[in-house]
């Protein structure tokens, strides 16, 4: 990009210092709470707080992960997340597809409805919810617990997998026709390859949506179905206020996901920004 | 299009539309159909078909029209910074070109950190006594004691301070999607204007901020919506308190309907709440980006 970008050497120091000032200020909370999570429990909760630990410690992670119900609610986290990344993706696909490749007005009313749930407060769904998966003799599971994460998770698939296969060229799948490949065949062996990055970035919203989420997790798990959202709130009540301990879970929690996304960084970037760019 | 390719279409989204239907669509006529009854807590309960009376009792109570304003107040809040900091930093990395990419990455970190962690994260930061953010203002010369501000514990502040956690999570989506909006802008149209001497905010207020108009409208609603629908990360940080200053409607509903043991008088609420979005998020849609009116 030539008309935004600067040349004056002295307006570009500036703007380097600025960048600057803005990632310390970004960074720190984050910085300071796995700094928190080395001192021991007594230090992280001291008056004055000091920034870095006089003594670096493992303890906060050892009670923080030997605390009951810990171990099992993380396991619990991976089970939902990877599950409604699994329905998300299965429902979302084969529907995005349609939409793009055969522009009929069911289809366009399709979108419009996926993006107006969106606007839906999670109680509203959540409270009836609960009722359903009693009925469906299903409560406390992670598999409804993997339903209702979905129900997030689907419209923004669609949305996100549409915008992928507008960028395929429809040449290809009628090549693939050509030589003998049926409807669903083109799609599957042919168009869902090239966009395979599309699927990767799709997947891992649906994977986020489900990690981060909590008032569903609320309403629909008591014990056995617990995600780890709902542990680490409840370090403040059940255990008095752990603060080491918290920052300790909370970091475990974290940082896997904040790595494994700054990793496929150029994927994530493009499908934040297509769908609304697009828009 | 040919009769079969149609049916084959709708063959393929029939899955999800019958998932959405049955798992959003489904509990939400329940929930709506809730508000025209008075309903036992008790699962199974008596329900008694009470017409407009829980939208009334809603209405008149003080509870719920301070929530609705609360609501507004700590969307317009969090918004307003995002979009403030989010178009700044957008073109601080625009300004740096691709020499930013790197840092570009970095910024993105905390929207993948889910909000509750990020809302205890906070109130440890702000908490009084042990909060760093007091002691390093204090540090800094700016407060006489640590204790000067109660970020959390004094009400007329609370409800801002609630929302710096959801300001500090959700600015880098802003960011991210006004830079994308960035490199549409054509080059030659900010060349011609820095030619003809256009100063600083006038490229701004003239040509940049019109231009990205459409991008900027998403953005704003997109966020919008999900600020105005904060549940954990006020839960987390407040619950509400003190004194009620930072119970948002969501957080009125959630205890109205478990606390209080009233679904019938949540429905009502979250009903009213529910058309009110649906409203405001169709008008600002209308009015900010005008869809077609461009080209």
């Amino acid at each position: 990009m030539i008309g935004l970008e600067t040349n004056r050497r002295s307006s570009r120091i500036l703007l380097w210092i600025a960048l600057a000032v803005v990632l310390v200020a970004y960074g720190f909370p984050f910085l300071y709470l796995t700094l928190t999570s080395f001192k021991t429990p007594l230090d992280a909760i001291a008056v004055p707080p000091t920034i870095l630990p006089s003594e670096w410690t493992l303890e906060n992670y050892v009670t923080a992960l030997s605390k009951d119900g810990v171990i099992p609610a993380l396991i619990n986290s991976v089970v939902t997340a990877v599950v409604s990344t699994g329905f998300s993706l299965v429902l979302a696909v084969p529907a995005a597809y349609a939409i793009t490749r055969y522009r009929t007005v069911p289809g366009q009313v399709f979108v419009v409805a996926a993006l107006v749930t969106r606007m839906v407060p999670t109680i509203a769904v959540g409270a009836p919810l609960v009722e359903t998966m009693r009925t469906l003799g299903i409560s406390d599971t992670s598999f409804a617990l993997a339903i209702a994460h979905t129900t997030i998770s689907l419209p923004l698939s669609i949305w996100l997998m549409a915008s992928f296969f507008e960028a395929v060229p429809d040449e290809l799948e009628e090549a693939a026709k050509v030589d003998g490949a049926s409807r669903l065949g083109a799609l599957w062996r042919v168009v869902l390859p090239v966009v395979s990055g599309g699927l990767a970035v799709t997947a891992i919203f649906a994977f986020l949506a489900s990690w981060n989420e909590f008032l569903f997790a609320l309403l629909l798990t008591s014990v056995r179905a617990q995600t780890t959202p709902i542990v680490i709130a409840n370090f403040q009540t059940q255990f008095g206020l752990d603060w080491g301990g918290m920052t300790a879970l909370a970091a475990i929690y974290s940082i896997p996901v904040i790595l494994l996304t700054l990793a496929l960084q150029r994927h994530i970037v493009a499908g934040l920004t297509l769908g609304a760019v697009k828009g | 299009m040919r009769t079969s390719d149609r049916r084959f279409a709708l063959w393929l989204m029939a899955p999800a539309a019958a998932f959405l239907a049955a798992f959003v669509l489904w509990p939400l006529v329940r929930f709506v159909s809730n508000s025209f009854f008075d309903i036992s807590p008790m699962a199974g309960g008596p329900r008694e078909f009470v017409g407009f009376d829980n939208f009334a009792e809603a209405l008149g109570s003080p509870a719920f029209q301070g929530a609705s304003a609360r609501t507004l107040l700590y969307t317009v809040i969090v918004v307003s910074l995002e979009f403030a900091f989010g178009l700044a930093i957008a073109l601080i990395f625009a300004s740096l070109g691709e020499r930013s990419a790197v840092f570009r990455t970095l910024f993105m970190y905390p929207l993948m950190i889910a909000p509750v962690v990020a809302g205890l994260l906070w109130r440890f930061l702000l908490i009084d006594n042990f909060g760093i953010v007091n002691e390093l203002l204090q540090n800094a010369g700016i407060l006489n004691q640590a204790s000067d501000i109660g970020w959390l514990s004094d009400p007329d502040i609370a409800l801002f301070s609630v929302a710096l956690p959801d300001v500090w999570l959700t600015t880098s989506f802003i960011t991210l999607v006004l830079f994308a909006g960035l490199q549409n802008v054509p080059g030659d149209i900010i060349e011609a204007a820095k030619l003809d001497g256009a100063r600083f905010h006038t490229l701004l207020f003239r040509i940049i901020i019109p231009l990205l108009r459409p991008v900027i409208a998403v953005a704003l609603i997109i966020r919008g919506i999900d600020a105005a629908r904060a549940f954990d990360i006020i839960l987390i940080q407040t619950n509400g308190g003190p004194q009620e200053s930072t119970t948002t409607l969501s957080l009125l509903i959630y205890r109205t309907m478990t606390r209080y043991g009233d679904p019938g008088l949540a429905s009502a609420m979250g009903t009213m709440y529910l058309i009110a979005m649906l409203i405001v998020a169709s008008f600002a849609i209308y009015a900010i980006w005008r869809p077609g009116s461009d080209k």
